[in-house]
């Protein structure tokens, strides 16, 4: 049977609509600017999602790919003067490579140790940028980078940049979604729930899970070269494991294997973070409480916790004994 | 041209940041074979350690004995509230929320530190006389360092005495070798899990408290130590208590000697290097280990 590919419903078509015109309503430009960081993180969180939810393997380092992604941008197009298309596609493939290199070696482990090692990697990654500094400028790192220009046009203002991150990142949530309902998502599942009966069906574990990590670093190099255009800056402290953190938060809160779920959960995790950060020396310890929370009482997402309680109490009162059930 | 005493000195000074990443290591490995959950909060309670002590000292006026214990059996019970109030009701949960909720732990303790103790570094008295003993060879050991060793030691023969001789540390044994078995002959695992969280929580406070008059300790220092204190553990072999003892001593010693051949700004990216060096070469960890060779089963 011949799956098809491509399912945009009615409905998905008036709420991008609706999406679209968003920025235009709300035309202040800090809304903007904070929808476009959304975005980034988004983008981000989209091949987390493939490569945690999908893949079921675990990672706290794509921080590390975004920092990779943002420094091959600011070298080519600020260092070296290149067009900053080129930049952009350099900044989806150098991380794409870095994790073809990597990824054989590094996907042996799980779990525990797999975590660690891409905690470990975010560690490299910023040491590395910190102390090459002829490259990368040191503990300042880069700035004064140029702003994206496509064919001529420059994007610099915060409305033409909501755009530019949104319109990629919907591009990036189709050719994901297609991706997941192919071939491949199915056996990336397969490889999630036993590495044992992939193999039985003839998959081969180690490729694909390298190739599902593959995927996700190119999604968080290029949500790294447009953080340079928009930036327009680099430096090694603002790709640390507090952003990998968020990422991985982001995929959570809005469910861990849901496409639109690591949309929207980046973009309330973003609101959550810059409303929190208002607070200064509070936002570390209240933002910790959160993710407390989130996690004791919606492990699941919250857009699926808060169905899963809806849809249990509609249930319940559908009983007869509905008191008894809700006392339970 | 660097000489064969600098090159032993560094080793030597490389044991003293070593025996506190064993300590570290030590704390992880016991949560871990308690419950199977991995502790990456396990670095701020050796912040906790540190700056209750130097807050129960300034602020208190307690003598710096008192101050230390205060500090341990606090930092301790935050270690049980925190099992009690975040690891308990999330234990059947998938891989990646427990892990995710013990970095919500660390950032929830990092941030009340930031709040209480502000951001300033803080230090404390050496615990031992203060002078260095010579080894000879130009090659001497600050006092205060010997102290630091010598408690690792302690510390490493009191849990093997406690896993292999006490009711309570064979109870923690079997829940962490087989869950089943334990239930069955009706041992607690949420018991084990609590007393788990307990000790190591005071095992790193203990750490805290011998290693701020060497380093200087912030709110926010528990990060990397944690970070490199697992890292030795899998170093070490991952899941005994003497592979944690080694591979944090060889850690502190591979960190130290580095600085004799690379610049010193890549020395906290050599603990990752040597890890994932040893899991792609020697993936058991020095001494070998049951976990992880399940683990990449």
């Amino acid at each position: 049977m011949r799956v098809k590919r491509v399912l945009i419903t009615r409905l998905e078509v008036y709420l991008v609509i609706l999406a679209a015109l968003l920025p235009l309503v709300v035309s202040s430009e800090p809304f903007h600017h904070v929808m476009t960081i959304a975005g980034l993180y988004a983008l981000g969180t989209l091949g987390l999602a493939v490569f945690t939810g999908f893949a079921g393997q675990i990672s706290i380092g794509h921080s590390a790919f975004l920092g990779l992604g943002a420094y091959s941008m600011a070298i080519l197009s600020g260092t070296c003067q290149l067009p900053t298309l080129a930049g952009l596609a350099a900044s989806g493939l150098v991380p794409g490579l870095a994790a073809w290199g990597i990824g054989r070696q590094l996907l042996k482990l799980r779990e525990y140790f797999l975590a660690l090692a891409t905690i470990g990697l975010v560690q490299i990654f910023q040491v590395l940028a910190t102390e090459l500094e002829g490259l990368t400028g040191g503990v300042e790192g880069l700035f004064n980078l140029p702003w994206l220009s496509v064919f001529g046009f420059q994007l610099d203002r915060p409305l033409e940049q909501v755009y530019l991150v949104w319109g990629v990142v919907y591009l990036a949530f189709l050719f994901g979604r297609n991706l997941c309902s192919s071939g491949y998502g199915r056996a990336f599942q397969v490889v999630a729930s036993s590495e044992d009966t992939a193999r039985t069906l003839g998959l081969s574990p180690e490729a694909l899970k390298t190739r599902a990590f593959v995927f996700s670093a190119v999604y968080a190099g290029l949500a790294g070269g447009l953080y340079a255009c928009i930036f327009a800056s680099v430096s090694p402290e603002a790709f640390g494991l507090d952003m990998s953190v968020m990422l991985v938060l982001m995929l959570i809160v809005g469910g861990v294997g849901s496409l639109p779920g690591a949309l929207a959960g980046s973009v309330l995790i973003t609101w959550l973070d810059i409303w929190l950060s208002g607070y200064q020396q509070y936002s570390l310890a209240v933002f910790g409480l959160i993710l407390l929370l989130l996690l004791i009482f919606f492990p699941e997402g919250i857009f699926r916790g808060i169905g899963a309680r809806w849809i249990d109490i509609v249930r319940s009162y559908a009983r007869e004994d509905w008191r008894k059930e809700l006392r339970r | 041209m660097v000489t064969a005493a600098t090159f032993l000195q560094l080793g030597v000074s490389g044991l003293t940041s070593g025996a506190t990443y064993a300590l570290i290591a030590l704390g992880f490995i016991t949560i871990y074979r308690a419950s199977n959950i991995l502790n990456l909060a396990q670095g701020d309670f050796v912040m906790l350690g540190g700056m209750l002590t130097v807050t129960g000292m300034s602020r208190l006026g307690l003598p710096y004995p008192l101050a230390a214990a205060v500090a341990v059996m606090g930092t301790g019970l935050i270690g049980l509230l925190a099992e009690r109030l975040v690891i308990h009701p999330i234990r059947n949960k998938p891989l990646i929320i427990s892990i995710m909720a013990t970095i919500g732990i660390s950032m929830t303790l990092s941030g009340s530190a930031l709040l209480l103790f502000g951001t300033s570094p803080r230090t404390l008295p050496p615990l031992a006389p203060a002078g260095a003993v010579s080894l000879g060879g130009g090659v001497s050991v600050s006092s205060q360092a010997l102290a630091v060793l010598l408690v690792c030691l302690l510390l490493l023969a009191a849990f093997h005495a406690f896993s292999s001789r006490t009711w309570s540390g064979k109870a923690m044994e079997a829940a962490a070798t087989d869950r089943l078995g334990a239930d069955l002959v009706g041992i607690s695992r949420s018991v084990s899990r609590m007393q788990a969280f307990f000790i190591s929580a005071a095992l790193g406070a203990v750490a805290g408290v011998l290693i701020t008059p060497l380093y200087f300790m912030q709110y926010n220092a528990g990060a990397l130590l944690g970070l490199k204190g697992f890292a030795a553990a899998v170093i070490g072999g991952w899941g005994s208590y003497a592979g944690a003892v080694l591979g944090g001593l060889v850690l502190g010693v591979v960190e130290s000697l580095s600085l004799a051949v690379i610049p010193a700004g890549y020395k906290d990216a050599v603990a990752f290097v040597a890890l994932l060096a040893i899991l792609a070469v020697r993936s058991k960890g020095l001494l070998g280990s049951r976990a992880l060779e399940e683990a990449r089963k």
